[in-house]
């Protein structure tokens, strides 16, 4: 049995911690595992979870890592030997051999995995001064222009085709061999065909966009047309429209919830299937950042890249969703 | 106004399903009838008798396998703005604001956008939805939908107006409720109406002329006049229904249709 006062203190802290943002019904339930709707984010818990894991990724890179401030040591020793020279990697790993406090060992593992501080000071790096004549800045827009104009061919492309093959035997038949026979094939499979015939320039990497977005687009757009209730259909017929209106304005509307979804997952798939073209063949972007960065050893660029990917990726799916709520308000309640 | 561009005539209509691997269905046998300008028929039968396949043949999404169908003496084809169709639930548009819903038909036909938004706005009336023309559709009440519907065919003044169980899907109240305004639309409107219904009380009441269809194959078994919808028009609802003629055809048609009932069970059972 719990004390009076142990079990208020707890109250309280479930409050912080565990407050709803459901509102008052859900406090009430008395069942709530196996109530799906019962289950809420609690933003404090989440914050928490992400402050361990920053807090483990420091933890091992302080105890592997450089001894504590070695490297603004080693910087600020060299600045008074030549106030004009850069400091340099090659400067701090010789800093690092002449020093007996600092191990080669721990230089290497400081390699391998760069410490938070380590990532912050290449954000900033990167920022200024960039990689390979580009900032980071530089580079996460190049990677974004290849995914947005991939995918808005795609689009152009990909969705008359879906709503032909919704609406008509003749085109559903033509195109749905060449669907489902190109669809199960990997983006990236197609990628050495590409740099044969393009280049490594941008036209091998839009086109490679392309495709990875057409093939959704076109299953997205087809999708939405047949999930148009015949009843609507009918009426509109009914009330005297033609077949170009009944397109425009019943199936065009109705189908347009399912083909924003295959947007977004196109634009997943896109920016992934991006990146992994970079680290093939590019002079710029993110992918290629990150693996230029891994070829010279600097691992902080490379988590730099990682997050920054990881980042951008989490945000188009953001301005996806707002776009979603703007846009179709009526989606699931025709 | 009887100039018969709305009488409906049907003869030996016939509709023929193939069924793969299996006997082609007589989802509707020989139907033939006629129905004047102005009249309200009600269709009511056990699931499966082909009323709403009869009713899909009016509209014109169906083309029947025999028979012809003439609306005003000529054949119809094809769905056309001159046979309005009001469904069950879930056909408007829920992207467009009520009264785009209800100026959807004129706006299709090209019409002046000046006198269809006054005529939006008599309809909202007769409805009695009005300031509701700016709501999404989906933010109104199942029987304000079907209100809606109801406004957005009579906007293309349609030579006859056909409704496919179109207060199924209300609640009991809504539905008494939404009776009497379907009953007085029919009596302001003149319009030549086809309800199909499930309901035998709605059957009565709404029609003045009631087919009870029969299935296998689907056909018009029994067809009666009915007075209830002339005096519904100045009674109240509840003081008719109640009323001993009312519940004597009712109790008629009911013990009717449950014996069509028992002999398809029985059909199903021998199988």
């Amino acid at each position: 049995m719990k004390a009076l006062s142990g079990r208020r203190s707890s109250d309280f802290l479930r409050t912080l911690l565990l407050r709803s943002s459901r509102g008052a019904l859900n406090q009430r339930k008395t069942v709530t595992f196996g109530d799906g709707s019962a289950v809420a984010g609690k933003i404090l818990i989440s914050a928490a979870s992400v402050l361990v894991l920053l807090a483990i990724w420091w933890a091992v890179t302080y105890k592997w890592g450089l001894p504590s401030g070695f490297a603004e040591q080693a910087e600020r020793a060299d600045r008074i030997e030549n106030p004009e020279g850069r400091f340099s990697e090659t400067k701090l790993v010789r800093a690092c051999k002449a020093d007996p406090q600092c191990s080669y060992s721990q230089m290497f593992n400081h390699r391998t995995l760069p410490s938070p501080v380590n990532v912050l000071r290449a954000v900033n790096e990167l920022a200024t001064d960039g990689w390979r004549q580009n900032t980071l800045q530089a580079h996460t827009w190049a990677s974004l222009e290849r995914v947005l104009i991939g995918l808005l061919l795609g689009v152009l492309v990909g969705v008359p085709i879906g709503l032909a093959m919704g609406l008509s035997s003749f085109f559903k038949s033509v195109f749905d061999p060449i669907v489902e026979g190109f669809r199960p094939i990997p983006p990236l499979a197609f990628v050495p065909l590409l740099i044969i015939w393009f280049g490594i320039g941008e036209t091998s990497k839009i086109t490679l966009l392309f495709f990875a977005a057409l093939w959704i687009m076109i299953i997205g757009a087809r999708s939405g047309v047949l999930s148009v209730k015949l009843s609507k259909v009918h009426a509109a017929y009914s009330l005297g429209a033609s077949k170009p209106q009944v397109l425009t304005r019943v199936i065009l509307p109705n189908a347009l919830p399912e083909i924003l979804t295959a947007v977004r997952v196109s634009l997943g798939v896109c920016w992934g299937t991006l990146v992994a073209a970079e680290i093939v063949a590019a002079t710029e972007g993110l992918g290629f950042m990150i693996w230029d960065a891994q070829k010279k050893l600097r691992m902080d660029v490379v988590v730099v890249g990682i997050i920054v990917i990881g980042l951008m990726g989490v945000l188009l799916d953001m301005v996806m969703r707002k776009l979603e709520n703007w846009l179709i308000p009526w989606r699931g309640k025709g | 106004m009887n100039d018969g561009t709305a009488n409906l005539s049907l003869s030996g209509v016939g509709m023929v399903y193939d069924v793969p691997n299996g006997e082609p269905v007589e989802a509707l046998d020989d139907v033939s009838f006629n129905l004047e300008q102005g009249r309200l028929l009600t269709l009511l039968g056990p699931s499966g008798c082909g009323k709403t396949t009869l009713l899909n043949i009016l509209a014109g999404f169906l083309a029947p396998t025999s028979g012809i169908v003439k609306l005003g003496g000529s054949l119809i084809k094809g769905p056309s703005q001159d046979r309005g169709m009001v469904f069950q639930q879930g056909a408007l548009f829920e992207w467009l604001k009520v009264s785009d819903n209800i100026s959807f038909g004129p706006r299709m036909n090209r019409q002046r956008s000046a006198t269809t938004k006054r005529m939006v706005d008599e309809l909202l009336d007769t409805v009695g939805l009005s300031g509701f023309g700016d709501k999404r559709v989906y933010e109104l009440s199942g029987g304000m939908q079907q209100r809606v519907a109801l406004a957005r065919c009579l906007a293309n003044d349609p030579k006859i107006i056909l409704m496919d169980e179109p207060l199924g899907a209300l609640d009991a109240l809504t539905r008494e409720k939404m009776q009497g305004l379907v009953l007085e639309l029919w009596q302001n409107t003149g319009k030549t109406v086809v309800l199909v219904t499930h309901s035998v009380e709605e059957a009565l009441y709404l029609g003045d002329q009631l087919f009870i269809m029969a299935p296998r194959p689907g056909r018009i078994e029994r067809a009666y006049e009915l007075p209830f919808a002339e005096i519904g028009l100045s009674t109240s609802p509840r003081e008719l229904k109640a009323s001993p003629e009312f519940i004597e055809k009712r109790e008629e048609v009911l013990s009717l249709i449950w014996q069509m009932e028992e002999q398809i069970m029985g059909h199903e059972d021998r199988r």
